[in-house]
């Protein structure tokens, strides 16, 4: 079969079938494409001014990683006149994160911008290695999720910047969208579609410049301008309501490529159409729900290891189950918003500090410190079990058999 | 039903209502109800009727092959429910009763269509239907071109309010497929209790019954037994790519619903929580009746990013998707 030309400047031969439409392109096109859509979006929304100094949450995965390459080559090109910087958050996952983050020092010096790294140790006194070895696998993303938002802020205020985007994309916002429809969230999933997300919780705003960007061309991208990234998935992957979603969006895409982007449009549309009342509600719990926002943070790790397996479906879905319990129970007042606006009036929340940390909060004390305390009064004996790691252990019993030994001879 | 109740009671004259009838298990049993409460209500020495009741019964042939099955159905049917009016209509007959059908299939369609009007309606209908290649832009379509003649029927007829037999579990797979198919922005009125575009109500009465609550309704009442068509059972042996997405969708629904009913009846609870922001300058699509562009407040890009196919904006992102030359 003669090669096809491509489908844009008819010339070059198509070497990619485009996920979102299967146009298909020569590798220079793909680039401009993708390019010129994700500079669309941005001034289509109005996303930066012109001097603004905008953090990139980088993890060193595949889709922060094209949000640092897109965003240098279209600043160079369009002149929007950003100042630009990574901020990564080293979570303190072994064998994760100490890789990526090697990535991510890379990708400072080829894109030529400053980073900075928080990490979970010194922020909140545990890594999320500890965290998991005291609460299990389950769960523990909610910590990581909450700690991050927050450490994202703390990192951004750090440097003295308001801005920070994220590596988010359409196949994420349009699980978002379905997730939140199963488990009748729709202050989250009004939250979810924004490309900005203005939370109460901080004065630091956030946005998705790949909001409309497929995973697939994500990859795609990174793979024709050789993107040094690193993919590998969470090793505390978690069985979330997400992967639920995120196998019927598989399925859809199958069916009508354009379906990712659909169900973006309709989140967009549903959001608009979230009663006032319902939205507010969600935003009464402050940092509480904004955080949560970020629970599936690590994006597009989530989940996919469950691929399309039917018992991970399953797996997820008692999950649910019991997450719609809890759930159920929350929202009974939000069915009569007779009753809802009342409370509203009794427990009218405004933001103050948190009473540690001092970091911006509804409630007296914030969720991550909430977080931290039920950690803590979990720990046994704080300080020695902690700093006695399994290595630490060896050596001792080691130095103790030699010291034994010793004696041993001496007598 | 509570709410179908109080629409009765405060008006004085009554209220006429427009079931349409697939012969299905849920539209079936809604009418045995509905048919139950006239009966009652006739018993009474002076009670009135509280609403006139009007039965559409849309013959599928048109665009399946046509069965012995439905018009044995259709005859039980006419038997079973002696007192009430049951009309029969071919699917194609929504060219007589939305009458500018013509200009918007020839705008939807664009130039390399033409719907010749010298032929029947049954072909006219085929052709158009032919020129839409995938599975799900059919599906999409059909439902809108029922959903049409349903309303324009109504409206012949003079009925305020259309009663959907839709169970909990059909519309949570009608919010799915909607959500998925770009349609959220109608949600408003095609799965929740409200005014339709059309200026005709739209009642879900059996929104709280799932699909299994019926079936079990539907075996302890043997004088339904021939007139329900029995869905045909869903076949494990398809390839998902071959699916619709509705198809898709019901099997979703289906299968989850098995063991998880809760999360299943939360899609359909939380599409009804969304209000609608109708307003009278809104731009309707000519052809679904959805919403042309973005709805207010919302300032997402999606529309403006696909202006490369701006073939005409006229209709709704929805309708647009489904058009026969989209490259989906």
């Amino acid at each position: 079969m003669a090669p096809t030309a491509c489908f844009n400047c008819k010339e070059a031969r198509a070497v990619i079938i485009r996920p979102k439409n299967r146009h298909k392109l020569c590798r220079a096109c793909f680039l401009e494409v993708f390019e010129t859509e994700v500079h669309e979006t941005i001034t289509g929304t109005k996303l930066f001014y012109p001097g603004e100094r905008v953090a990139i949450g980088a993890s060193g995965g595949k889709d922060s990683t094209v949000l640092a390459a897109v965003l240098k080559t279209l600043n160079e090109r369009y002149g929007y006149g950003l100042d630009l910087c990574l901020l990564s958050i080293d979570e303190g996952i072994r064998g994760y994160r100490d890789d990526s983050l090697e990535t991510v020092k890379r990708n400072a010096v080829q894109y030529d911008m400053p980073l900075e790294i928080l990490g979970y140790g010194e922020l909140y006194g545990w890594t999320m290695d500890q965290v998991v070895a005291q609460i299990g696998k389950k769960g523990n993303c909610t910590y990581c999720g909450v700690f991050r938002r927050q450490a994202l802020d703390r990192g951004a205020a750090k440097l003295g910047i308001k801005h920070v985007v994220t590596g988010h994309n359409a196949d994420d916002v349009a699980e978002t969208v379905m997730m939140n429809l199963l488990r009748a969230d729709l202050p989250r999933l009004s939250r979810g579609t924004s490309i900005v997300t203005a939370s109460g919780a901080s004065d630091i705003k956030r946005s998705k410049p790949l909001k409309y960007a497929y995973e697939k061309e994500i990859v795609l991208y990174a793979h024709h301008r050789q993107l040094d990234y690193f993919s590998t998935e969470c090793i505390y992957s978690p069985e979330a309501f997400r992967g639920s979603a995120r196998t019927l969006i598989k399925d859809l895409e199958k069916i009508r490529p354009s379906s990712i982007l659909d169900i973006v449009k309709s989140g967009e549309d549903m959001a608009a159409l979230v009663p006032r009342d319902v939205n507010q509600a969600g935003n009464k719990c402050g940092s509480t729900v904004a955080a949560d926002d970020d629970i599936g943070g690590c994006g597009s790790q989530n989940g996919r290891s469950s691929g399309g397996e039917m018992a991970a479906m399953e797996k997820t879905l008692v999950e649910n189950e019991s997450a719609e319990s809890r759930e159920t129970e929350i929202k009974l007042p939000k069915g009569r918003p007779s009753n809802a606006s009342q409370q509203k009036g009794v427990k009218k929340q405004t933001l103050g500090h948190c009473e540690r940390c001092g970091y911006i909060s509804s409630q007296r004390i914030c969720k991550a410190c909430n977080l931290l305390d039920g950690l803590n009064r979990n720990r046994p004996k704080t300080a020695i079990e902690v700093s006695v790691n399994l290595e630490d252990e060896e050596t001792s019993s080691a130095l103790l058999k030699q010291m034994e030994r010793a004696q041993l001879t001496n007598g | 039903m509570a709410d179908y109740r109080q629409m009765k009671k405060p008006n004085i004259q009554q209220i006429k209502l427009l079931l349409p009838l697939s012969l299905g298990v849920s539209s079936s049993i809604l009418l045995h109800i509905l048919n139950a409460d006239i009966q009652r209500q006739l018993a009474k020495p002076y009670g009135g009727l509280g609403y006139d009741l009007h039965i559409l019964v849309v013959d599928p042939s048109t665009i399946l092959p046509s069965s012995t099955k439905y018009d044995q159905a259709y005859e039980a049917a006419t038997k079973a429910f002696p007192d009430l009016k049951l009309t029969r209509l071919p699917f194609h007959s929504v060219f007589e009763y939305v009458p500018d059908m013509k200009e918007i299939i020839q705008e939807y369609t664009g130039p390399h269509f033409s719907d010749d009007e010298s032929r029947s309606n049954q072909d006219r209908l085929a052709a158009f239907r032919a020129a839409v290649s995938t599975a799900t832009s059919k599906a999409d379509l059909d439902s809108v071109l029922l959903t049409r003649l349903v309303v324009g029927y109504a409206k012949n007829t003079g009925c305020e309010v259309v009663i959907w037999g839709d169970s909990d579990s059909r519309l949570a797979a009608k919010t799915l497929a909607g959500v998925a198919k770009g349609r959220g922005a109608s949600l408003t009125w095609s799965v929740s209790d409200g005014m339709s575009p059309w200026g005709v109500r739209f009642g879900f009465p059996l929104r709280d019954l799932s699909k299994p609550e019926l079936e079990q309704y539907k075996s302890v009442c043997e004088e339904l037994s021939d007139i329900i068509i029995s869905d045909e059972p869903l076949s494990d042996n398809v390839l998902t790519k071959n699916l619709s997405i509705d198809e898709l969708m019901m099997r979703y629904v289906h299968t989850q619903g098995e063991k998880y009913r809760g999360v299943m009846a939360n899609v359909t609870r939380t599409a009804n929580k969304l209000e609608s922001t109708a307003g009278s300058d809104d731009h309707l699509c000519p052809l679904c009746g959805g919403l042309v562009g973005n709805v207010k407040g919302n300032s997402g890009v999606t529309v403006a990013n696909q202006s490369s196919d701006n073939h005409s904006s006229k209709f709704c992102y929805g309708c647009m998707r489904s058009r026969p030359e989209a490259t989906c």
